[in-house]
């Protein structure tokens, strides 16, 4: 059955069963993605997917169960489910659905056409070329993929909250792997947007620059140096550790920033916005995901700590509103806590005035092992990095196989000055990271 | 699930445009998982997971159409999108399916789904006090109580018909210690692909007591020193060295494309003669065990590297085809919505020849690297990263004081090489490995292990 004669089967078997407060929050996904390699699509997806997590007030407690089976008998497993689920809950604060009747910001979205089959074809097998004929160094081994993706979401609940969403993009990624004779390097980049906008033969230059600068690096020296992190490099950083700024972590104990509202956690360089409507955002949204309306805040400005991010949960323990911070990771989870767009604010300078300020240091474009290499509730990180050195103001020899190693609460007080060169991380989701170049004082690098 | 009679006209359909070769992949699965904090259970969900993905192949084209309609009709549709999308042609092979039972060497006593959430609860409960209760130190623990009961079916125009049930259970307890000041955490969480009974063998009380330890040893610890020395990797989870600095680049989905370090290298030496690695979804009950992989290959023992020479890759039917080598039982997916690839399943460094104490004591400054966390490699450079959870200083041949925050960075090739004594106490730690097909069990294990030289990413 389709979701409107499920969602009715549903709340049927809930009032059936004396449930008076309930919600269903629905996704749907169709995307289509083509891939080339060596000049030739190699493969081919088609996905249909979709499901429903239906959560309701028994005892006080919020019991979950989700699906992707829309059938009758799912329909009345699912409350059952959710109600067994919530039978063995022991905690104690309370817990909200969210109420109807809200306004919501109008989004300032200009929509485009998705590409058809063809246009993916087309649009892959030109990355290929484009690839290849960016420099005799490129080898194979480099793929191209390009997609096309809509998404849904619907929540719906006994509070009259009655919301859906829709939003369709298209992308495109691209891979280079080159080599000098001796060793191989690869860089990838990745573009979402109109077709009609897409310049390949830039961003596969882009690519196989990239690349390209990696041949022949050494591995950096040992020692303390000031750090510039590029913008691509600061997001990921920035994206390991939003947790820190979740009212729930630290609510819980799991992020130091608890008790630290209206006071400064960072050098008066730092501010942190969290923008759900960014122009640049693939995925621009007027409510969360409690259907909470959202809105664009300093979380960070000029070094003190405006606000943490909440959800209706936990901006009632904390005495507090909701910054409309609501998030579930798939239509499964549970609700939690995370931004939209978030981004360090751009400064003044120049990345190149930047690193004239860095004088001798490291340019640390690329992190990897941010999963393994970064403690989120110590803020300790020690990871393994690439980029150039900086010599008397400029990037000079490639680095690479080397680590840098800080605390992240240290190192938002450690950032000397943030260039004006801000940029968002290619993503293709609600949330998003970016981030301007910055200098970093005070961290160790580890390699030879 | 699907009649075979079902999958034969789904396939035919899905042949019917000159395909040579394709495949359903049905699955329902049914995740639950318990969580507790602040000494609460906080959590409980469940999700069911149920859909298909048809796939047809012709040469080197794929070609993958999935949805969440298994009924005749929505697969048919599904087959017709995946013929429509290879291109235009006839039909070239007729599909019939033989029902095939691979058997299941990995009994369940215990199924999940046939226990209450109070029974689990208090199985959590055990593990998740055990930490909070092991000293003052502890300020926060957090437990998850996760089973997966995975029923797959797979059908193909090879003629097989076959279905698996992989029921896997996994406890997680991770503790928060703070001493003087500074917050420091420590981890266990061993799973296996058994039901509840896995807590017969492995007792919740020592999973909280193990993450426990380990958080408070680390938040006494200073940082971990930067620099090139020698390290010695304990047993199990420590593993994880040869799953990044070497298992992904053995893996088709790089080898077949020119993206490994040891591409064209069956048969030469690539890693120190005392190393011999193995990748085997035959343990019974092991957490990255399979009877057969997600393309209906039945799993075996291959031996990747013998005594430093590269004997065998790991490879799944597309890039057996690119490869011109037979598929080794290694094709897995996450679910049904994740094109299969070539993947790991328990992979681990075999037991040598030296004494774990001579390990320690030929150290005369460098690392013991306890536990570790997880890592990452990019096959086609071979530079891959890990993070040491637990590791101490050695000086003299001694095992001395604690050191946090240190992570190991380096090269496949030559890490391999350097990898110089391989001692005794073979063990596996679980993870979940993610790649382009999604995220799947896979354990990593070795005994304890020395490398010669390796950089060690501290402050």
């Amino acid at each position: 059955m389709d979701f409107q004669a499920f969602k009715q089967a549903v709340i049927e078997e809930a009032k059936a069963l004396g449930i008076a407060a309930y919600e269903l929050y629905y996704q749907a996904e169709e995307s289509t993605s083509i891939s080339a390699f060596k000049h030739e699509t190699n493969k081919f997806t088609s996905s249909a997917e979709g499901g429903v997590c239906f959560r309701c007030l028994h005892n006080g407690h919020m019991g979950y169960a989700s699906t992707q089976e829309l059938s009758a008998e799912q329909a009345a497993a699912l409350v059952r489910r959710a109600v067994d689920n919530a039978d063995v809950l022991e905690s104690d604060e309370p817990e909200f659905l969210g109420e109807g009747g809200k306004t919501y910001q109008e989004l300032d979205v200009v929509p485009y056409a998705l590409p058809d089959t063809q246009q993916l074809t087309d649009c892959v097998l030109k990355a290929q070329d484009a690839v290849y004929a960016a420099d005799n160094q490129v080898t194979d081994g480099g793929t191209s993929q390009a997609f096309s993706e809509t998404y849904r979401i619907a929540i719906v609940n006994s509070n009259g909250l009655d919301l859906s969403y829709e939003n369709s993009l298209a992308g495109v990624m691209l891979s280079a792997v080159v080599t000098d004779g001796t060793e191989k390097a690869d860089s990838y980049k990745f573009k979402v947007g109109s077709f009609d906008k897409l310049d390949l033969g830039e961003l596969a230059n882009k690519a196989v620059t990239s690349a390209k600068s990696k041949l022949g690096a050494e591995v950096a020296p040992t020692g303390a140096y000031p750090v510039v992190f590029s913008p691509d490099a600061m997001a990921d950083l920035l994206a390991t550790y939003v947790s820190v700024f979740s009212s729930e972590s630290a609510q819980k104990g799991l992020s130091r920033l608890g008790d630290k509202e209206g006071q400064v956690i960072a050098s008066p360089a730092v501010t942190l916005v969290d923008d759900p409507f960014h122009k640049d955002s693939p995925m621009p949204i007027a409510f969360d995901a409690e259907g909470s309306p959202t809105s664009r805040k300093n979380i960070i400005e000029n070094g003190v700590l405006k606000t943490l991010l909440y959800n209706l949960k936990t901006a009632s323990v904390a005495g507090k509103e909701t910054t409309g911070n609501a998030f579930k990771g798939s239509y499964a989870s549970k609700v939690s806590i995370a931004p939209f767009t978030f981004y360090l604010a751009a400064g003044e300078i120049s990345e190149e005035e930047l690193l004239r300020q860095a004088g001798n240091g490291v340019y640390i474009n690329s992190l990897g092992g941010l999963h393994a290499g970064a403690n989120v509730i110590s803020g300790d990180f020690s990871l393994q990095s690439a980029g150039f050195m900086i010599e008397n103001g400029v990037k000079t020899t490639a680095v690479k196989s080397f680590t840098v190693a800080g605390n992240f609460y240290d190192l938002l007080g450690q950032i000397r000055t943030v260039a004006s060169n801000l940029e968002l991380s290619d993503a293709a989701g609600m949330m998003n990271f970016g981030s301007p170049s910055v200098l970093v004082d005070g961290l160790s690098i580890a390699g030879k | 699930m699907i009649s075979r009679i079902i999958c034969e006209r789904v396939l035919q359909k899905a042949v019917s445009t000159g395909a040579d070769y394709a495949e359903i992949f049905a699955e329902n699965t049914v995740d639950h998982v318990i969580n507790m904090i602040d000494s609460r259970v906080d959590s409980v969900n469940d999700s069911v997971i149920a859909g298909a993905g048809i796939r047809v192949f012709k040469g080197l084209r794929s070609v993958m159409a999935t949805t969440t309609d298994t009924s005749e009709a929505g697969l048919l549709r599904c087959a017709e999108k995946a013929a429509e999308a290879l291109g235009q042609g006839t039909a070239e092979i007729s599909i019939t399916l033989h029902e095939r039972l691979f058997g299941d060497i990995h009994p369940v006593r215990v199924v999940p789904s046939s226990v209450s959430n109070r029974e689990k609860v208090n199985l959590l409960k055990e593990g998740y006090f055990a930490a909070k209760e092991y000293n003052d130190a502890i300020r926060q623990v957090t437990g998850t109580l996760l089973d997966v009961d995975h029923n797959i079916l797979i059908a193909t125009s090879e003629g097989i018909y076959a279905q698996d049930r992989q029921i896997r259970t996994r406890m997680m307890i991770n503790a928060v210690a703070e001493i003087n000041g500074e917050t420091q955490t420590g981890g266990c969480r061993p799973g296996r692909r058994m039901g509840l009974e896995m807590f017969e063998t492995i007792h919740p009380k020592d999973v909280g007591i193990h993450a426990a330890r380990q958080a408070v040893t680390m938040a006494g610890a200073g940082y971990c020193p930067a620099g090139v020395m020698p390290v010695a990797i304990g047993n199990g989870f420590g593993g994880v060295i040869f799953h990044e600095a070497c298992g992904h680049s053995l893996e088709a989905t790089s080898v077949a494309y020119g993206r490994s370090q040891f591409a064209g290298k069956l048969g030469q030496q690539i890693a120190n003669p005392k190393v011999t690695a193995i990748d085997d979804g035959t343990i019974a009950n092991d957490w990255g065990s399979i009877n057969f992989d997600d393309e209906g290959t039945p799993s075996r023992r291959n031996v990747l590297i013998e005594n430093g020479i590269l004997k065998s890759y790991m490879i799944d039917k597309l890039g057996s085809r690119r490869m011109g080598m037979a598929p080794t039982g290694n094709a897995r997916r996450q679910s049904y919505s994740y094109t299969t690839t070539s993947r790991m399943t328990n992979t681990f460094i075999a037991e040598g020849n030296d004494d774990n104490d001579e390990i320690i004591r030929s150290i005369e400054y460098g690392l013991y690297a306890k536990e570790m966390g997880g890592g990452s490699v990019n096959p086609t450079t071979g530079e891959f990263n890990f993070a040491v959870n637990e590791g101490y200083i050695i000086r003299k041949g001694e095992i001395c004081e604690p050191v946090r925050g240190a992570s190991l960075v380096g090269k496949g090739s030559e890490v391999l090489m350097n990898i110089d004594r391989v001692g005794k106490g073979l063990e596996c730690g679980q993870g979940m490995c993610g790649s382009s097909s999604g995220s799947i069990p896979t354990n990593v294990g070795q005994p304890l292990i020395r490398v010669s030289s390796i950089t060690v990413g501290g402050r």
